[in-house]
């Protein structure tokens, strides 16, 4: 029971049950209207009946040839609406979006080895990690995760143009990269 | 030499300005202009060096030397695009493109970029005709998607009249069907087509588009396309084609979204007649999608509900208790999630029976839990039962076991979440923060701050298990500052790491009426470091969105580009950013000394505020409110004196500081016209000046104002009005005329840079040097009235009576306005302090009545300031600490220790003592300054 629509500028003034979250990063209003003047559809809000922000996801389009694929760049839910199967629902759109808009060949997201919440969601999901990507992350201050905390896993799902699933691989969380091998 | 070979030195300017070197970059420039003295590249890099580093008046010269050559070169152009930005001159941006386009009109980049000029600058009508320009020499289908899109935005202008904007609409609509390639190619093309259909209400048209195979496929996969579909069938009537069209999405493609149910629901009461019959109907859909979602999705279940809601309304529920059976139920499944009580508060509004009925049903929910779903069922009870309670209820004693009871579960609740990672919230939380809400409550009926005391010796705790509990620390900040503890509260803030856009939403939590609190007269600039750094994200505002404007028209994402412009107007005129400005100029005003400079600044900025149209970002919402609905909510009652700024708020202060420096400063509307640099604010219509405007204004929306200025405040601006009032004539005979000031001007100029004052023209001058000879005698010199000599008296008065209050915020507004009273007397008679003026201007008189203002003011202020120092020696004491921990002691226990309490109490003492002390000196202090 949420309403789902498209990410607008203006939610820029209504996001911050989301954003004071210690998983969600704040950038700046140039992050956000890049995103939206390039990938407009891939952008989109969660929103309940008052009108109130409950999540958001933030996508582009990438990559050559059979890496052309989306990306989640955020995906989020305000803490107190989590569980409702709203991140569901908007990794799903999103999904459906890179499939029969932009054709790509599979979706990709990073995520911080140490949220294993988000993890565990993404494999219930069908996606699975690709590669560990060293050092992706600045520290988030909590210091207790170590590596975990500052290395990300780049996860992956075939999407309908990869029927063959080329794009995965099953030994992904032994390949170890730099961040600076990814884009 | 060869061009290579000058690129090669051109290159290391081109570094140094990537890294900020802007000094090396103009010394590298002198250099090579000493060879190339004509190089139009050289001198425009040399501008855009000397306006980074300030030199304004400098780089001017160089610019207008370059712009008259109407260079065409790509690099130039550049540069001096971002010279003129820093400037603030787009207009001159557009015009110096134009040209350049004009002189090569088969260049398709410069095409563009004066097209992009145009959209910087909003001046859509020009932007339109450039484009298409384009569009007839270039032939690209962009181009007259440009062209519509700039017809549309034109048509979009405030200042646009009815009949033209419907020509407009009309224009962009033949343009649009005039295409050779169909809109629906692009989602993006094909929503500006629907949005220009919606407006000229060519509902046909705009069905036949979207009933298409393509269209079709475009709605069902793009969001905006889909919700202008919605609204166009919505104009249409078509609410019964929408609701079965929403059917078929639910019950076969599953789709969950709100929207497609509220369709449905729709549909269901259209036919009057019919109601009863549909409603069984659509009850039937909801309870088989109930059915099959079970827990996973709530939309069956609260589509059921309000059904219900609507059936009662339009005369067709024949079963009285079914709402609260409905309500019953959705608790049953959705009662562990958090967001159940938010769900269910639209139907909670209950009287009588019902209300009986559903708070034995919530009075039956088990109190003890041994897991995270049954701790969720007993929070949302307390929250829905809470949310019913009838003022006769509301009592002391009520809330106070109310508290008790909230404490105790969330202490048994601590367990549940012990094993959570530190980076999650406690799911207890909530159950403090009842006990706040409670807390407040009887904060408010008491007026006894024992209960803050308590409520922040809980809140605190709950921190220290709940590290990110950021409602926590928003309940803390307003209970800090409630306090007299602005330390405390600005540290909870910061812990937040409030950034970007946020300052323009969260920061009115911690900088509204911050000036009270502000130390600056004793050197401790923190608050006023915090206003600036706010500021930051108006600037990138207004030099970034631009460009993504752009940006969106290069990718063709029209849909974006109305969102963007209104985005970047919301930001642009946001009520906290004058609110902002407004408190850091009162406290400016405490810590430099007063000048004519400060005067001239802030009035050339503050002038252009007032005709603002503003918006107001600010959340509020994101305060927790956890009150009874017949209660005031959580964020006015922790409001520092009870009242919230807004636009009065902010229109009150504005226009009397304006006034205030329109007298003070030389500079009137004619010379300021003349040696203002950069583009003036558009104007929707045109108004009278503004000095006229402020005079009258004086009572409008006196009701707002009093809801919105407390009467202090209110005291401060009828003293800061009469003061106005009776100085008026005296400065504007003195004021020297304008041929005068200009002149001064110019040989500033001069003296800086070497270079005349470029475009302004100096009016002759009978006289010389500024002694002029006035042709009417001087005003004539009457009293002050009693509201000005009174005030300082009555700020005395006033300190008095709140004296003894137990917060120290009533004696800090109370002296922090009086301190104001005198600050602004000082502005107002700063002209007058020069001996010359006054002999001149024959004004002596005038002169005697400042002086025993001054004195008596003086005299009251030390006064205030002795008895805040005095006062700030009884805080930061063991006494003071005891006191605190006394009126906890009911909270203490093994787990919320003495010594935990203890630290609290120290800490919100010693703050107190600080802001007390610091205060009490700073007016000391400004005493002196300013003791004739
Ligand atoms: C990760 C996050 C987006 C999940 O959002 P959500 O709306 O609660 O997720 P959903 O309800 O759609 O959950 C989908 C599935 O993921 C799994 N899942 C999600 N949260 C879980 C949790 N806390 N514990 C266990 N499983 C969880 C479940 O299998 C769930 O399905 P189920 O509820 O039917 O069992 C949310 O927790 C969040 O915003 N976290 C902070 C930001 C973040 O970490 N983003 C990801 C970074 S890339």
């Amino acid at each position: 029971m949420s309403v789902l629509r498209p990410f607008k500028a203006c939610d820029m003034f209504k996001f911050n049950n989301i954003n004071l979250d210690i998983w969600t990063e704040t950038y700046g209003i140039g992050f956000y209207l890049n995103y939206l003047a390039r990938w407009p559809d891939l952008c989109c809000v969660q929103e309940a009946p008052s009108g109130r922000m409950m999540g958001y996801v933030i996508g582009k389009a990438e990559g050559s040839s059979t890496e052309w694929h989306g990306h989640v760049t955020a995906l989020t839910v305000a803490p107190e609406y989590r569980r409702l199967s709203l991140a569901r629902k908007m990794m799903n759109l999103l999904e459906m979006v890179s499939d029969e808009i932009y054709k790509g060949f599979f979706v990709d997201l990073y995520v911080r080895c140490a949220n294993t919440v988000a993890i565990e969601m993404y494999e219930g999901l069908g996606y699975s990690v690709y590669r560990r990507v060293r050092e992706y992350y600045g520290s988030l201050g909590i210091g207790r995760g170590g590596r975990d905390e500052e290395d990300a896993f780049d996860m992956r799902k075939p999407l309908s143009r990869d029927p063959g699933r080329r794009s995965v691989r099953s030994n992904g969380r032994d390949m170890i990269v730099s961040a600076h091998d990814v884009s | 030499m060869s061009s290579a070979a000058l690129e090669r030195q051109i290159r290391p300017i081109y570094d140094a300005l990537d890294t900020g070197s802007n000094k090396s970059a103009i010394v590298d420039c002198n250099k090579l202009l000493k060879k190339h003295p004509k190089n139009e590249l050289i001198k425009s890099l040399k501008a855009l060096a000397l306006v980074r580093s300030q030199k304004v008046e400098e780089s001017l010269v160089l610019c207008d030397e370059i712009l008259a050559a109407k260079p065409t070169n790509d690099a130039v152009l550049t540069a001096m695009m971002h010279v003129l930005r820093g400037l603030g001159r787009h207009k001159d941006t557009v015009t110096m493109f134009e040209e350049a386009y004009k002189q090569q009109p088969s260049n398709e980049e410069l095409g563009a970029q004066t097209f992009f000029a145009n959209v910087r600058a909003g001046q859509w009508k020009s932007a339109q005709q450039v484009a298409t320009r384009m569009y007839k020499q270039f032939q690209e289908d962009r181009y007259l998607y440009w062209s519509i899109m700039g017809t549309v935005l034109q048509a979009e202008e405030a200042s646009t009249p009815p009949a033209m904007r419907t020509l407009l609409y009309k224009l962009a609509h033949r343009l649009i069907t005039s295409s050779p390639t169909p809109s629906y190619l692009s989602a993006d093309r094909f929503y500006l087509h629907l949005s220009i259909l919606r407006e000229l209400e060519l509902f046909d048209e705009a069905h036949k588009l979207i009933e298409s195979e393509v269209g079709g496929n475009i709605c069902s996969t793009s969001l905006s396309c889909n919700e202008l579909r919605r609204e166009i069938w919505r104009l249409r009537g078509l609410t019964k084609e929408e609701g079965d069209r929403a059917k078929k999405l639910i019950v076969e493609k599953k789709d969950r979204n709100w929207l497609e149910f509220l369709s449905v629901l729709d549909t269901t009461f259209i036919s009057k007649g019919e109601s009863a019959e549909h409603v069984k109907e659509t009850q039937e859909l909801f309870t088989q999608i109930a059915e099959q979602d079970g827990q996973k999705d709530r939309s069956g279940l609260l589509g059921l509900l309000e059904l219900e809601r609507r059936a009662r309304e339009n005369g067709v529920s024949f079963d009285s208790s079914r709402l609260v059976t409905l309500m019953e139920q959705y608790f049953d499944k959705i009662g562990d999630k958090a967001c159940c009580f938010e769900d269910l508060k639209p139907y909670l509004t209950l009287e009588g029976e019902e209300l009986t009925n559903w708070t034995a049903f919530l009075d039956a929910i088990p109190s003890s839990f041994t897991t995270l779903n049954e701790l969720r069922r007993l929070i949302n009870s307390y929250k829905m039962v809470r949310y019913n309670i009838p003022q006769s209820d509301l009592t002391i004693e009520a809330e106070t076991s109310r508290i008790q009871l909230y404490t105790k579960k969330y202490f048994e609740a601590l367990p549940i979440g012990a094993d959570l990672p530190v980076t999650e919230l406690q799911p207890a939380d909530d159950l403090a923060l009842l006990a706040g809400s409670a807390y407040i409550t009887v904060w408010k009926l008491t007026n006894e701050e024992r209960y803050l005391f308590e409520a922040v010796s809980l809140l605190e705790y709950v921190l220290t298990k709940s590290k990110q509990s950021f409602l926590t620390r928003l309940l803390l900040i307003r209970i800090y500052r409630l306090l007299g503890a602005p330390a405390l509260a600005l540290e909870h803030y910061r812990a937040m790491h409030v950034k970007q856009v946020q300052h323009d939403t969260l920061s009115h939590f911690i900088l509204s009426r911050v000036s009270m609190f502000s130390l600056a007269p004793i050197g401790d600039i923190t608050f006023a470091t915090e206003c600036l750094e706010t500021t930051q994200i108006y600037l990138s505002n207004s030099q970034e969105t631009s460009d993504f404007i752009v940006r969106a028209f290069t990718s063709e994402k029209y849909s974006q580009i109305p969102e963007f412009i209104e985005f970047e107007q919301r930001l642009e005129n946001s009520l906290q950013r004058d609110i902002v400005k407004m408190e850091h100029v009162r406290m400016r005003l405490g810590h430099e000394p007063i000048s004519s400079d400060i005067i001239d600044m802030e009035l050339i900025e503050l002038k252009f505020l007032y005709d603002r149209t503003h918006h107001d970002n600010r959340d509020f919402n994101i305060l927790v409110n956890y009150q009874p609905r017949i209660s005031e909510g959580l964020n006015e009652q922790t409001l520092l004196f009870g009242k919230g700024e807004g636009l009065s708020w902010l229109r009150a202060f504005l226009r009397l500081y304006i006034r205030a420096f329109q007298q003070g400063s030389d500079l009137d509307d004619m010379v300021e016209e003349k040696l203002l640099i950069g583009d003036r604010p558009k104007h929707v219509v045109e108004q009278p000046p503004l000095k006229e405007r402020l005079r009258k204004n004086a009572s409008d929306n006196a009701a707002e104002s009093a809801q919105q200025l407390t009467s202090d405040e209110l005291a401060f601006v009828s003293f800061a009005d009469e003061l106005a009032n009776w100085l008026e004539p005296y400065h504007d005979y003195a004021r020297p005329p304008p041929a005068v000031v200009l002149a001064e001007a110019a040989k500033q100029t001069v003296l800086k840079t070497g270079h005349p004052l470029k475009g302004v023209e100096i009016p002759p001058q009978n006289g010389t040097n500024g002694s002029h000879k006035k042709d009417d005698e001087p005003p004539v010199v009457i009293e002050p009235t009693e509201a000005i000599v009174k005030f300082f008296d009555n700020a005395k008065a006033r300190y008095n009576e709140v004296k003894d209050n137990a917060s120290p915020i009533d004696v800090l507004h109370v002296a922090a306005l009086a301190q104001e009273a005198f600050l602004l007397f000082n502005v107002e008679t700063l002209r007058f302090k020069t001996a010359s003026v006054v002999k001149a201007n024959k004004l002596g008189g005038l002169v005697s009545s400042f002086k025993a203002i001054r004195i008596n003011a003086i005299s009251v202020l030390k006064e205030i300031s002795a008895d805040l120092v005095r006062r700030s020696e009884s805080e930061g004491t063991s006494e003071s600490r005891k006191t605190f921990v006394d009126a906890c002691t009911k909270l203490i226990t093994s787990e919320l220790d003495h010594d935990f309490v203890l630290n609290i109490a120290k800490r919100v003492s010693d703050s107190r003592k600080k802001v007390l002390e610091g205060i009490g000196k700073g007016m000391g202090k400004i005493c002196s300054s300013y003791s004739h």
